[in-house]
């Protein structure tokens, strides 16, 4: 069998895959579209249908003019980018100790590192809420920050600390010999090394920093310092939620979200490494 | 290489400076509130005047282990776990394979995978709940008008064990994406050389598939065994939604639906500490398990 | 490589750029807001206590209404603090599946606000964990005021002895029926006694095309409450002390009887168990002849179905002859750890004025003062859940009622699965109860 014939069968069986897979993903999410598109927006249609009687742009124009949603969005951006970076530079530390530095209780301190990540968050919010009151970080962004920073700190640690043992032993070695010290080694060789890891954890710390609510929604009582969660949940009413604004503004919401993830996607190119570590 | 006891302490010095900034955080705001919670536990906690509250010992945790509605929620859980994780590092695998390849419109398709994972897990709990309604919902439309599998329209959300169904599906539609991207990110790690060697010297797809791709995303699966694991154990938010936590009899709660009824419900706050903190130590250990099993493995 | 180094480097000077900006903003005292901005300075901290005598007093209140009722609220504010010179009123606005957790986390770290409108069966709760004033023989006008509020909403701001709230709103569920099944079936109107309307939802049901006489939304004791106080039925004794012979009682077995016999029958919709078509969308769609809810019916059907036409009746009467609903609605309470105690009463009164009370109806606000019964500035459709109010009943005033309710809902179930026979089911319900009074 010719490997151009079996080449040809298997990206146009890898098509029919993903495709396949692509609209099981999508369906949910059309729905979502649509009901954001249906002048009636209590609830969805008995039967269902896929496409609305009559398309508007009703819920969009409400939502986005309720309140402030711009100085929401607005919020929500200098928590999201602040929470990213800070988190994918203080994960990297971490990582890196944890990934290649001798010290003494190494694996108790990781263990206890990612006790953070398995202990319920919502018990922690009361104490959370106490301590951030005597620091009087309540009613500020950067009280969100300080916290979203390290609700995050055990998983991307965890994640980064795979990344970066897989970078071969002898570059480092090398560099040290050549008298690097640890820190240029971390900046110059692990970390330029690592951009699909770091990629992935920007994606999702930006992720979680951007939907956060349970936190916020205590942490905020400002109106001024509210960011889009807090909003949108305003949207929802005890006995009558407009559900066509609340996924309008949702799809909104996810506006960055997703040119964050355009963004970062880009370093996941197959053969990265492998160049990377022949140069 | 051996090092000397002076470069060691140096390197424990460097060490320590680079884990500072994170611990001090950690500390603060996770390891203090933790202590302060676990000490919850112990106690009949008054949130108004915690001065007020009283000592009871362990019987938070002897009545929740002693309450069957707390069992045959751990049963509930884990059997989420069981089924979603598995089926989501398949089929994430399978995902992450397939846009690791130069095809046309690869960018589309990874966005659209992403989807599920950054709507909110409100918005998509009403949706398939919604997709699932037993009257007219979508899934009995297909099942009974168009495949013709079901002769009377199925009641998913009043069966103790269907409702799991759509919940079960959310769990693995909502992490496919997640998955897909950690794996995506972990196959940069392996030589494209590798592959394309193995492929002239007549390596099947499958082969190839289990002897270079397997083996070298290992660090990657253990990641992810570990986080999804303890990601399901903790689920909580489309099981409320879904079943407005427990529906019917009290026997669709997931151990985390449970200390939130404790919690905000009962504001029985020792109990619902109690509740979290057995659920802790048991993920504590599993992960502690999960990871020096899968380890030790890789390093032989 | 290049390119990642320097996306890190612009991420974290962008960064700290933001949190030193956001430091700087923080430290920097805002100007006090001119009178005509909708959020008003917060609240003097305990730290700067050392001001001026002449400062006016600023309290909080936490409520979780709707858009066009916050709306109306600031009119109400801007009325009172005409009114008060001196007393500023900082309102914050929440979701109601989110407020709980926000007041108690307010509570444990003593940031709780000085006075909230909270859901009626909270308030037993809330003043069981001492976190509300005691407001008979502590606040002036108390007595004046319950003395012209609806007895049942009253009643559920009572726990032990005391009162620890005053009703703010008020509503009830009456019966809905539609018209054009009626019509269709050659009915006149909606029954006026539970034996007829037991009677009329058979004959409006056709459950092989989805058809029923009646819907419940679920098995939570909210949704079949109407029938059940209709047909005489109790939970527990007056003095909350036993729920033996009350929700086991012959009149509760009967209220839950019809209904079982109702689902039997396939004259009520399966849809309460769980996983079915929601009763506001089958009600107007037709495929739910009567259902039981409140008095946002109106709102709800002018949004979704602007051309349906909506038709409210009371609940059929019971055996005894008397219609009876169950209460719902919001108290205004205010926490024990108020440092404006006084300001905080003279908030809670004014909420319940004539004047604010009026204000609150114009956006369908049922007020809670028996006597505006008949007032001509009131919305029309509002006389048939005033009339429903003066028999409608409170939940049993307990600070655990939730797990009551609870129990309720899986002895409900276990009846209309066939588990056990109503008596068994409500035996059953009925020791639970006993051993939450116990505790």
């Amino acid at each position: 069998m010719g490997m151009k014939r079996s080449r040809f069968l298997s990206k146009t069986i890898t098509y029919i895959l993903l495709l396949a897979g692509a609209i099981i993903v999508f369906i949910p999410f059309w729905y979502m579209i649509v009901t954001s598109l249906k002048p009636q927006s209590y609830i969805f249609e008995i039967p269902p249908r896929l496409w609305p009687r009559e398309v508007t742009l009703q819920n969009y124009v409400v939502a986005l003019s309720k309140d402030r949603f711009g100085l929401y969005f607005l919020n929500s951006l200098v928590v999201a980018i602040t929470t990213t970076a800070v988190t994918v530079f203080i994960s990297s530390l971490l990582a890196y100790a944890f990934a290649r530095l001798r010290f003494p209780f190494k694996e108790a301190l990781f263990y206890l590192l990612l006790l953070g990540m398995m202990i319920p968050p919502v018990m922690l919010i009361i104490p959370q809420f106490i301590v951030a009151k005597q620091l009087g970080l309540l009613d500020s962004l950067q009280g969100l920050v300080l916290v979203y920073i390290t609700m995050n700190l055990a998983m991307q640690t965890f994640l980064l600390r795979g990344f970066f043992e897989d970078i071969p032993q002898e570059l480092e070695d090398a560099a040290l010999i050549d008298g690097a010290g640890r820190w240029t080694i971390f900046w110059r060789v692990i970390i330029p090394l690592s951009r699909p890891g770091l990629a992935v954890v920007t994606i999702f710390t930006f992720l979680y920093s951007w939907d956060e609510f349970p936190w916020a929604h205590v942490a905020i009582k400002e109106t001024t310092r509210r960011t889009l969660p807090i909003a949108i949940a305003l949207f929802q009413s005890q006995h009558l939620t407009e559900w066509g604004q609340v996924f309008a503004a949702s799809i909104v919401a996810l506006i960055p979200v997703v040119l964050v993830f355009v963004i970062f996607q880009r370093y996941f190119i197959q053969g990265i490494s492998t160049s990377g570590l022949k140069g | 290489m051996r090092i000397s006891p002076k470069r060691d302490r140096k390197e424990t010095l460097t060490a320590f400076l680079f884990l500072a900034p994170g611990f001090a955080l950690f500390l603060l705001f996770l390891l203090g509130p933790m202590a302060y919670s676990f000490r919850i536990s112990f106690y009949d906690w008054k949130i108004v005047n915690p001065a007020k509250s009283q000592w009871v010992g362990l019987a938070n945790y002897a009545e929740t282990l002693a309450n069957p509605i707390f069992r045959r929620a751990v049963i509930n859980t884990l059997a989420y776990a069981v089924v979603t994780v598995p089926a989501q590092i398949a089929l994430g695998l399978a995902v992450a394979i397939l846009l690791n390849q130069r095809i046309r419109g690869r960018a589309a398709f990874r966005v659209i995978y992403y989807l599920p994972v950054i709507t909110s897990w409100v918005i998509v709990s009403l949706l398939f709940e919604y997709m699932f309604i037993g009257q007219a919902g979508l899934v009995n439309y297909v099942l009974r008008d168009v495949l013709g599998l079901i002769s009377e329209n199925i009641f998913w959300l009043a069966d103790p064990i269907l409702t799991f169904v759509p919940i079960h599906l959310l769990g693995i539609w909502k992490g496919v994406g997640w998955t897909a991207i950690i794996c995506l990110a972990g196959l940069q790690a392996i030589p494209e050389h590798l592959q394309e060697a193995a492929e002239v010297d007549g390596a099947g797809v499958a082969a190839r598939f289990f002897y270079i791709t397997l083996p070298l995303l290992r660090p990657t699966l253990v990641f992810l065994v570990v986080v999804l694991t303890i990601g399901a154990l903790n689920a909580y938010i489309s099981n409320l939604l879904i079943t407005n936590g427990g529906d019917p009899l009290d026997l669709t709660h997931f151990v985390l639906t449970l200390m939130y009824e404790a919690t905000f419900g009962r504001l029985d706050f020792g109990a619902g500490a109690a509740i979290s903190y057995m659920l802790t130590l048991f993920v504590f250990i599993i992960s502690v398990v999960q990871i020096r099993l899968l380890r030790r493995e890789m390093d032989i | 490589m290049k390119a990642f180094n320097k996306w890190i480097v612009i991420a974290l000077v962008v960064a700290l750029a933001l949190l030193l900006g956001a430091c700087r903003q923080a430290a920097t005292p805002e100007p006090t807001s001119p009178p005509t901005a909708p959020p008003p300075t917060k609240a003097p901290e305990p730290t700067k206590a050392v001001e001026p005598p002449a400062e006016p007093v600023t309290i909080t209140y936490w409520h979780t209404m709707s858009d066009p009722e916050t709306a109306q609220l600031e009119k109400v504010v801007a009325a009172f603090e005409a009114a008060n010179p001196g007393i500023k009123v900082e309102t914050t606005r929440f979701a109601y599946d989110d407020f709980k957790s926000a007041l108690l986390t307010g509570l444990a770290g003593g940031e709780a606000p000085d006075t909230a409108r909270m859901d009626i069966v909270w308030a037993p709760e809330f003043a069981e964990q001492e976190a509300l004033l005691q407001l008979d023989g502590v606040m002036p006008e108390f007595e004046t005021l319950a003395e012209k509020v609806f007895p049942g909403p009253l009643a559920t701001n009572y726990w032990k002895g005391h009162y620890y709230g005053l009703p703010q709103n008020t509503n009830t569920q009456v019966l809905l029926w539609n018209k054009s099944n009626f019509e269709a079936a050659g009915l006149a109107g909606p029954p006026e006694t539970m034996e007829e309307f037991a009677q009329v939802a058979c004959e409006l049901s056709d459950p092989a095309n989805e058809q029923y006489g009646y819907a419940l939304g679920g098995t939570y004791f909210w949704a079949p409450a109407p029938v059940f106080y209709a047909m005489g039925g109790r939970i527990v004794d007056e003095a909350i002390t036993t729920a033996d012979g009350y929700i086991n009682g012959p009149e509760s077995v009967a209220a839950f009887s019809l209904l079982k016999d109702l689902y039997d029958k396939g004259c009520l919709s399966p849809n309460l168990l769980g996983g079915g078509i929601g009763t506001a969308d089958g009600h107007a769609t037709g495929k739910y002849a009567m259902i039981t809810d409140g008095p946002w019916m109106v709102d709800i059907y002018k949004g979704a179905y602007p051309d349906f036409e909506v038709n409210f009746a009371l609940v059929p009467k019971g055996p005894d002859g008397t219609t009876s609903s169950v209460v719902g609605g919001e108290d205004v309470v205010i926490f024990a750890t108020s440092e404006q105690q006084e300001a905080a009463m003279k908030w809670a009164s004014y909420l319940l004025s004539e004047e604010a009370q009026k204000m609150m109806a114009e956006v369908g606000v049922i007020p809670t003062r028996a006597d505006l019964i008949g007032d001509p500035s009131l919305p029309e459709y509002f006389d048939i859940f005033l009339q429903q109010l003066q028999t409608a009943q409170a939940r049993v005033p307990h600070p655990r009622w939730s797990d009551m309710d609870g129990a309720i809902n899986n002895a409900f179930q276990r009846m209309l699965r066939g588990d056990q026979t109503v008596q068994e089911a409500l035996d059953q319900a009925a020791s639970e109860i006993n051993q939450m009074l116990a505790q």
